[in-house]
């Protein structure tokens, strides 16, 4: 069974390949990263990333700890401190790695945060107006009044689960890790982003706030988002199910196959990438 | 990071230009002469000169303070002017069609419009331009009301007896030496008196202008709330961008009988002098107000310019269950210099104060909070607390507290609390992740951090504050 | 200036022991100076009349004094009587030395130059030099005892040099019998990785005057754990002085004062960062009972450099007498903005709440105040490392408790 689900999946990935070469841009392609080789504080965690998502998918990275599954999101994001040393990453065919933060952030890219910042005194609703009119704001759109604000992100709120009373409090000020983790969706549902990139959104969460989340990144799944859903776990995956599993370790993707190889990594563990293959995976 | 930070909050100085008004100003140099010509122009009653004089003495007795934290130039005293009024005011105006419509352009571009119908509905303003005021706005209504509202210069013909009873009262001339200064050759200011059991049906605000070459701003505000009375008072302050540095040396005295409440709410905005330090106003203000039984004062305070800011808004909480409040934002940068906090002595039994005060420093910048609390023998079951936040803006400023806390009765409670924090990495990349600008992320972020006390702004000011610290952001950032 | 300065620049310029020349500027810069008055930032709720009027003098010829025992702890014991050192430990463990100067002035490091430090630079007799060897660990606490004879005046200098690695246990004491002063100062350097546990015990009040002070050093990674324990008197200033002067380094200071009668009581404590990544924790508590007064000063200063320092500083005071009072002033000076800082303090009378929860289960309510304060002291009391001397100190301030008045 193993052998075969193995020879499908390698089948699945050619296949994959055929249609989308790596050097070749595709306009169909949202999110395309090209060699991408980054590191923090001069020691390299990227070393060679390649993975191109098109519109309506949804990827999950897993891997083990260490391997540059926060870093991509930090990277791709613009974070200060993660150095792109060489490689490419586009998002509609533009040079995201020259773009200021928020100008990603515009484009279209949401980085859902593993530990989201407080910032006391900033109410939640202030914080999110003022995002959502910058980007409408670059999209040409007219700014929001501040009656049709307060509708869309009550409506947003109720789907996360989160009481309206949040929208005055303080940016995650005070806020557990569940609820946090929930402001986060909140605001991907009011920016609208084209590509969503969580962050081990689970890690922290009980199964019924995992849900919550898993149900407010559903709702937003569309043939014109992609996702990508960086996780350590599989059991996320269980509630958002992936198109494609990649694996990361050192710095590049290892491995890659559908919503399957998840729990085959459920099932092994990561332990497979450090040690010498078997005599089994040999004879394969 | 901190250098995007720093640009976000560098701002043009927008009330900086000149006005061209001819007007009559004294030579330089401070001798009793001088003295006797203000109170002559003034025209006032011999018991003011005597009283002037007797400061001058007391002044010139005393020695400047050299304080720990602060450090500027020697100021030549024979250098400043101490009197300047625009000439067209000397026939004293009657209505606004009789006042020099250059003064009253000159407030339209700060943003206060002097003519009622275009003023905002509820505020009625005094404008001081130098050493005289140009035009106190809807004193009819406020007369219906029993309200008083003029200059103190007009008060001290009208209600000679009110103001020869406080005027002292609260900042006694040898309280200090710039207060003592002050009493000498203060030329004009508001006064206010709200009678017995009446809410003063509008914000009363001062508007107070520098605009003449090497004079002097000295005024004296007197407010008397009496008994169950409440007022709301705002003053705003600006001056012209000049290479030299300007003295301001203002005393403000509060008088909040039994019952009563006055909230005092500044938001000054002298010029700051240049990225360099040069020019700028050394801002030196002595405010004190006492509360009787059961009144309440509670100042509120965004200081955002001035080359150098040292006041100390305080009570004196003698009566009985007297209340006394500061909030304060102070926000330095380039090379400015704020040392600046407040004083509550209880008196009193059961008197409460509170004090938070915010300070954000940036550029190569220092912002000092001073404050004292002192519990007296008699104020039993007084409480106080104070909050000290300070927000840091790179590693070229300083932010510093000097708490001084004094308890003699065993029953009273005092806590004090100080905190430092930056605008930190992770707060700027999740509003820029958002799609924020970073200019309007570090507004955002100061603003936050200054909440508590935006939040005792009346409304009107309150956007207006918020703004003075964001201004700024827009078109500074190229 | 004061008659009993000028008394005591008179003393140290007849002084004829060939170190002149050693004591000259401290000589000159105290002929400067000005006495302190309460406009003086650093004496402004201290004034000095006590020393004014203090009529201790130079003894001749001493009694000779044995300092206080504590049970389960034998001591290297270095021994000053009126200022002249009286005793050295015999039989050093390896790895300590102690040296004697015949004058003061070899310090490299000095207290604060206030003008009580001056006075001790002039006038100390023998200064005593403790060096831990580098890497040695010396088990045996050594004791520092200041003893004064009624009426005496004595002025004692102590130089500790902790060598990279070591580690060293000091305890300070001072006892005076009465009518006396004393200015003592000691100073420490603690090398890279070294460890100081260190206590001071003032704990003579009445009629003594003693000014003093401990300045620590802290080199790469050293570690200082200080524990403070004053009784009020005539005058009891103590000013200590922590510098970070290598990175990593930790200091905690926990200081307790307790006072009743008419006594006065003053610490200043100023925490110097200097360089960055070092931390410092500091946990005052007071109590001010009877017409005493208790001052605290406590002032973190972060350099320009200091990044990531980490400071606290937590000063409580309970106020037990409405002719009682406390003054305190924790001050932060903050040049670095990568920084953590807070300092907080409070003055209050003994949380009622409490009080009333003991009464309900049947304890009088002046034993309830008494077990309350008690336990606001003995937390900082059970943070001692050393055990005996908690053992040993505890019942002398239940003693004081007991005395104090309790309203």
């Amino acid at each position: 069974m193993k052998q075969a689900n193995f020879s499908k999946l390698a089948l699945k990935a050619l296949l994959v390949r055929l249609r989308n070469p790596l050097n070749m841009s595709n306009e169909n392609t949202l999110l395309s990263i090209k060699d991408l080789h980054a590191s923090v504080e001069e020691k390299n965690i990227l070393k060679g990333l390649n993975l191109d998502i098109k519109p309506g998918e949804v990827h999950a990275i897993m891997g083990p700890n260490g391997a540059g599954k926060s870093t991509t999101g930090y990277v791709l994001s613009g974070r200060d401190g993660y150095e792109v040393d060489s490689g490419s990453a586009t998002l509609d065919g533009e040079d995201l790695l020259e773009m200021e933060v928020e100008d990603r952030a515009r484009a279209g890219l949401f980085l859902a945060f593993q530990y989201p910042v407080e910032i006391p005194g900033v109410s939640n609703l202030e914080f999110l107006k003022v995002a959502v009119d910058a980007q409408r704001e670059a999209r040409g759109e007219e700014a929001l009044t501040s009656a049709e604000f307060l509708k869309i992100a009550k409506e947003a709120c109720k789907q996360v689960n989160l009481p309206v009373s949040f929208l005055k409090r303080g940016v995650n000020e005070g806020f557990s890790g569940g609820e946090k983790k929930r402001n986060e969706i909140m605001q991907m549902i009011l920016l609208q982003p084209k590509l969503c990139i969580l962050d081990e959104t689970d890690s922290g969460l009980d199964i019924d706030a995992m849900q919550v989340v898993a149900n407010g990144v559903n709702s937003q799944r569309s043939p014109e988002r992609s996702f990508i859903v960086v996780t350590h776990y599989q059991r996320l995956l269980d509630y958002i199910k992936p198109d494609f599993v990649h694996v990361l370790a050192d710095g590049k993707i290892v491995k890659s196959g559908d919503a399957s190889l998840a729990k085959e990594l459920e099932a092994q563990g990561y332990s497979w990438l450090q040690a010498e293959p078997t005599e089994d995976e040999l004879e394969d | 990071m901190t250098e995007q930070i720093d640009k976000a909050l560098a701002r043009e100085y927008e009330a900086g230009f000149v006005s061209a008004v001819e007007s009559e100003t004294f030579e330089p140099g401070l001798d009793e002469d001088v003295i006797r010509r203000i109170s002559e122009v003034k025209g006032e009653p011999e018991w003011m000169l005597e009283w002037r004089l007797n400061a001058f003495r007391v002044w010139q007795e005393m020695e400047e303070p050299d304080w720990a934290h602060v450090s500027y130039p020697k100021i030549d005293y024979q250098a400043v002017s101490y009197y300047s009024a625009p000439k067209s005011m000397k026939d004293k105006p009657k209505s606004l069609d009789e006042v020099d419509p250059e003064l009253l352009r000159t407030y339209e571009k700060l943003g206060i419009p002097l003519v009622e119908q275009q003023m905002l509905a509820g505020v009625a303003v005094d404008a001081v331009f130098d050493s005289v005021s140009v035009v106190t706005t809807f004193r009819e209504k406020l007369e219906e009301a029993g309200v008083i509202f003029c200059p103190i210069s007009e008060a001290l013909h009208k209600y000679p007896d009110l103001v020869k009873k406080y005027i002292g009262s609260v900042v006694p001339t040898k309280d200090n030496y710039f207060a003592a200064l002050n009493c000498a050759v203060f030329t004009d200011g508001s006064f206010v008196y709200i009678p017995k059991g009446t809410r003063c049906p509008m914000e009363l605000s001062t508007y107070f202008r520098i605009n003449e070459q090497n004079t002097g701003q000295f005024e004296r505000t007197l407010i008397i709330a009496d008994e169950g009375s409440y007022v709301s008072y705002l003053e705003g302050c600006t001056a012209p961008q000049r290479d030299e540095n300007q003295l301001h040396a203002a005393v403000v005295e509060l008088v909040a009988l039994d019952d009563a409440e006055i909230k005092y709410s500044t938001v000054q905005n002298w010029y700051p002098g240049d990225e360099e330090g040069k020019g700028g106003i050394y801002n030196f203000v002595t405010k004190r107000g006492v509360c009787h039984t059961n009144a309440k004062i509670s100042w509120t305070q965004v200081e955002t310019g001035s080359a150098v800011t040292w006041k100390y808004p305080s009570c004196v909480l003698k009566g009985d269950n007297s209340v006394g409040e500061f909030y304060s934002v102070a926000l330095t940068r380039g090379r400015q210099q704020a040392d600046t906090g407040t004083k509550m002595i209880h008196i009193g039994k059961n008197t409460k104060s509170t004090i938070i005060s915010k300070g954000i420093s940036a550029g190569k910048s220092n912002n000092s909070y001073r404050g004292l609390v002192r519990m007296n023998p008699g104020a039993e079951g007084a409480r106080n607390f104070t909050q000290c936040d300070s927000l840091l803006i790179g590693d070229q400023c300083g932010a510093h507290t000097f708490p001084y806390v004094e308890s003699r009765n065993p029953s009273a409670i005092v806590e004090h609390e100080a905190t430092t924090s930056k605008v930190s990495d992770d707060q700027m990349f999740l509003c820029r992740q958002r799609g924020v600008d970073p200019e309007k992320a570090v507004s955002m972020i100061v603003n936050g951090f200054c909440k508590e006390v935006f939040k005792e702004l009346p409304m009107e000011f309150a956007v207006e504050a918020g703004k003075l610290l964001e201004i700024s952001l827009e078109g500074s950032v190229g | 200036m004061s008659e009993w300065l000028q008394q005591a620049i008179a003393r140290a310029d007849s002084i004829q022991d060939g170190f002149e020349d050693q004591r000259a500027t401290s000589l000159a810069l105290l002929k400067d100076i000005k006495w302190p008055t309460r406009k003086t930032e650093a004496w402004k709720y201290t004034p000095l009349r006590a020393v004014e009027r203090s009529a201790a003098i130079f003894k001749e010829e001493s009694p000779e004094l044995e300092p206080v025992a504590v049970e389960g702890l034998e001591f290297l014991e270095l021994t000053f009587v009126d200022g002249q050192l009286v005793s050295l430990p015999e039989d050093l463990p390896e790895g300590l030395t102690i040296e004697m100067q015949e004058s003061s002035l070899f310090a490299e490091i000095k207290p604060e130059r206030h003008v009580f430090g001056l006075v001790n630079d002039v006038l100390a007799a023998d200064v005593a030099v403790v060096t831990v060897a580098e890497g040695v660990a010396i088990e045996q606490l050594l004791r520092i005892n200041n003893l004064l004879s009624n009426g005496a005046q004595g002025h004692i200098r102590v130089i500790v040099d902790i060598k990279a690695g070591a580690s060293l246990k000091v305890v300070e004491n001072a006892e005076g019998q009465g009518a006396s002063l004393t200015t003592a100062y000691t100073e420490y350097q603690i090398g890279a990785e070294a460890t100081l546990e260190h206590y001071r015990f003032a704990l003579q009040a009445a009629d003594n005057v003693a000014i003093g002070g401990c300045h620590f050093k802290l080199l790469e990674s050293a570690s200082l754990n200080s524990s403070i324990i004053g009784f009020g008197s005539d005058l009891q200033r103590i000013d200590t002085d922590i510098i970070h002067a290598g990175e990593k380094a930790d200091a905690k200071l926990n200081a307790i004062y307790l006072l009743d009668g008419k006594e006065l009581f003053d610490l200043h404590a100023n925490v110097e960062h200097a360089v960055p990544n070092c931390t410092t924790e500091e946990n005052i508590r007071g109590i001010a009972g009877d017409s005493s007064r208790a001052v605290f000063n406590g002032r973190i200063h972060i350099h320009r450099d200091a990044q990531k320092t980490l400071a606290e500083l937590n000063n409580r005071n309970l106020l037990m007498s409405d002719k009682a009072e406390i003054n305190t002033k924790p001050e932060l000076e903050i040049y670095a903005d990568d920084v953590r800082c807070a300092h907080g303090a409070t003055i209050a009378e003994i949380d009622k709440k409490a009080l009333y929860y003991l009464q309900t289960r049947g304890v009088s309510r002046s034993q309830a105040q008494l077990m309350l304060s008690f336990g606001f002291i003995n937390e900082l009391i059970d943070q001692m490392p050393t055990a005996e001397l908690a053992e040993w100190v505890r019942p002398i301030i239940r003693d004081r408790f007991s005395q104090m008045e309790v309203k």
